[in-house]
């Protein structure tokens, strides 16, 4: 049985290699010598072109419309279509465009997680039925092709280095307040734990106050307010995101204490977020720059097109870096949203 | 209400006296247990914090008074502050830039009222609908981001947010001067008893001569413009408007606000009084839990067990009757 398998195999074999000398050997007529370049190019060609990728991010805010925008001015260029679903923040909806998207087969699917949980199970349907995944800026507990984003603790801990340098070992009160977003949210949580240790581990850090927002400007003011009235002598403020803390720092402006409390802030980089240091409301960002990581995405995506191997088979990562934006010479971290 | 009271021959407190006293007692409670809560300072930061919230209830309960309901309230207020500020971006004047966006709230308003009493469509229809549509068309017109900030340079609005004389926050004041107006508007004027006739008996007060369609067209107009000018103090707070609060649970607050101080939804009932009840009740909550820097699971546990005390605590001295129910009893 065996030795007539292994003939049978070295026929194939044979034959293989028949066929592929003819098919040499007429490329070679066609386009004389192969060019090495140009046949980078074809291969480049033959993975890409043509091959649709399927994106829901959690809704289309300044920074998930900052993502798009570059994902689609590459994709444009090198011929791949992108399907766009915007769920809204809703996550019932997010789910049910996801499943259905599975079911369309894209090559790449590209999602942005709500929760470390909500997305898991299809995603791990949708690498079995073999569409490549990729993460943004969140993974989910099911791991998947790639992940493209910040590095959340990392970025809560940087933020609280910094607020210990201005605030802590006698600077001031050491007396800190930290802004999350949503309370469920794992973006936000994932931060606050993080900087909440690295905090805690300075014994002249007192944090008096660590309340969800909504992501709401004005429950971030209210909070504020609140804090300050009970805490006159506060000295800094951590906030995982920039448009909520608007309301925190104009809550501080209005105390009459702009310059003493110090606000620092993650940051994906919209516009906004610069503006607010250069007119002195925020202390510092520290800004992950959604322009750069639309393009570690794009990167992502031509990685995964161009690997033969099924999905599931890798588990590559692109933590994206973060700057410090800290005045006008900074600009340069923060994107620019074009005029439509 | 007053039915019931004379009957029985007994006084009986309202539901917005039981809020209020319910409220008094956490905050002897709590200024007894939580140090620097008592404080003017802290009182002044609890009256701002409830002061936006308060000034949407008012607006809300004209129209829950008129038997009505106004989804759309917050999706409308957003997104007329929103336009306003986009327009004072673009360098137009304040006044007519602010102008234009009181017009489009209350033509919000007139355009629900219209739905409403004309053609006859569910309020909570009407209303949950109109705002997502004008949301939608907001969103894809004017503000394609959800945000807009108001550029530097417009202090004046800012002092909307700040503080006067030695830290009175303004919108505060703007709460109360809303408030007294709503307060003599519904219970001094031939138009404020329409309303209450209407939210009673629609059919009664159309027999007797009332143009009905006309007065729901200007409760949802009020509700509207009032909720613009909850709107406009928020850019005053924050300097940005987050068209998300939208699609928040703020509405709910809200509501929340109105009828846990006793403006029921079966209409005809309530007052100005029952507002100030509700937003203290829930104000006094918030402020303490934010002081005690309680997790949110700790504060959605009290917020409810309040919430049903105090439910609790008005249908046991309020026995539910043909006269006192309410819908979804």
């Amino acid at each position: 049985m065996s030795g007539l398998k292994r003939i049978t195999g070295w026929m194939h074999a044979g034959l293989g290699a028949l066929i592929g000398c003819a098919i040499i050997a007429s490329t070679i007529d066609a386009a004389k010598a192969a060019d090495p370049r140009a046949e980078l190019y074809q291969k480049f060609e033959k993975a890409v072109r043509g091959k649709t990728v399927a994106w829901v991010p959690v809704w289309l805010g300044v920074l998930e419309s900052e993502w798009t925008r570059v994902m689609k001015a590459h994709f444009d260029d090198y011929g791949v279509k992108l399907v766009v679903r915007d769920p809204n923040f809703k996550s019932d909806v997010q789910l049910q465009a996801v499943s259905s998207l599975i079911n369309d087969k894209p090559d790449i699917l590209i999602v942005q997680n709500p929760t470390t949980t909500l997305l898991a199970r299809e995603l791990k349907r949708a690498m079995e039925s073999g569409i490549k995944v990729i993460q943004i800026n969140m993974a989910s507990n099911q791991l998947t092709d790639a992940y493209v984003g910040a590095d959340v603790p990392k970025l809560g801990r940087s933020l609280a280095e910094e607020l210990v340098k201005a605030c802590g070992g006698g600077k001031g009160s050491g007396k800190v307040a930290i802004l999350q977003g949503e309370a469920t949210a794992a973006y936000s949580l994932d931060m606050t734990k993080a900087a909440t240790e690295a905090l805690s581990a300075d014994k002249s850090i007192k944090i008096v106050s660590s309340q969800p927002t909504n992501w709401d400007a004005n429950k971030a003011a209210d909070v504020t307010t609140n804090v300050l009235q009970q805490n006159p002598d506060l000295c800094g403020i951590l906030s995982v995101w920039g448009p909520m803390t608007a309301g925190a720092a104009q809550a501080v402006k209005n105390a009459g204490k702009q310059g003493q409390v110090k606000i620092f802030v993650a940051s994906d980089g919209q516009p906004a977020d610069c503006d607010m240091v250069e007119q002195g409301l925020f202390t510092k960002n520290l800004s992950y720059r959604a322009d750069t990581q639309g393009e570690a995405i794009v990167n992502a995506v031509l990685t995964l097109l161009q690997d033969s191997r099924p999905a599931g088979a890798t588990q590559l990562a692109y933590y994206t870096t973060n700057y410090w934006v800290s005045g006008k010479d900074d600009r340069q971290f923060c994107f620019v949203v074009p005029k439509e | 209400m007053l039915a019931t009271s004379q009957s029985r021959g007994s006084y009986k407190p309202s539901q917005s006296t039981i809020v209020l006293g319910v409220t008094l007692v956490l905050f002897v409670a709590l200024s007894l247990a939580l140090p620097g809560f008592a404080s003017l300072g802290n009182l002044f930061t609890l009256a701002r914090n409830i002061s936006i919230l308060g000034i949407l209830a008012l607006g809300m309960a004209v129209v829950v008074i008129g038997r009505g309901i106004d989804l759309s309230q917050i999706a409308t207020l957003a997104c007329s502050a929103a336009i306003a500020i986009t327009l004072i971006d673009d360098g137009w004047s304040a006044f007519s830039a602010i102008g234009s966006g009181l017009l489009l709230s209350v033509a919000i308003g007139i355009a629900n009222g219209f739905l409403v009493s004309v053609i006859e469509i569910p309020a909570l229809f009407t209303t949950l609908a109109s705002g997502l549509l004008v949301l939608g068309v907001t969103r894809a017109l004017v503000v394609p981001h959800y945000q807009v900030f108001l550029k530097p340079g417009h202090d004046w609005l800012l002092k909307l947010g700040g503080t006067v004389m030695g830290g009175l926050p303004v919108p505060v004041i703007a709460f109360v001067i809303c408030a007294l107006i709503v307060h003599l508007f519904l219970s001094r004027t031939v138009l404020g008893h329409f309303i209450y006739a209407h939210g009673d008996n629609a059919q009664a007060a159309r027999l007797s001569g009332m143009a009905t369609r006309p007065l729901t067209m200007f409760e949802y107009a009020i509700c509207s413009g009032i909720g613009y000018i909850g709107g406009v103090i928020m850019v005053g707070s924050t300097a940005i408007m987050h068209l998300q609060i939208a699609e928040s649970t703020l509405i709910f607050d809200v509501i929340l606000v109105v009828v846990l101080g006793g403006v029921s939804l079966v209409g005809g009932r309530g007052n100005v009084l029952s507002v100030i009840a509700g937003t203290l009740l829930i104000g006094v909550l918030l402020n303490a839990m934010t002081i005690m820097n309680l997790d949110i699971q700790t504060q959605d546990m009290i917020k409810g067990a309040v919430l049903l005390m105090a439910i609790t605590l008005d249908s046991y001295i309020h026995p539910r009757d043909e006269e006192t129910a309410k819908q979804g009893d």
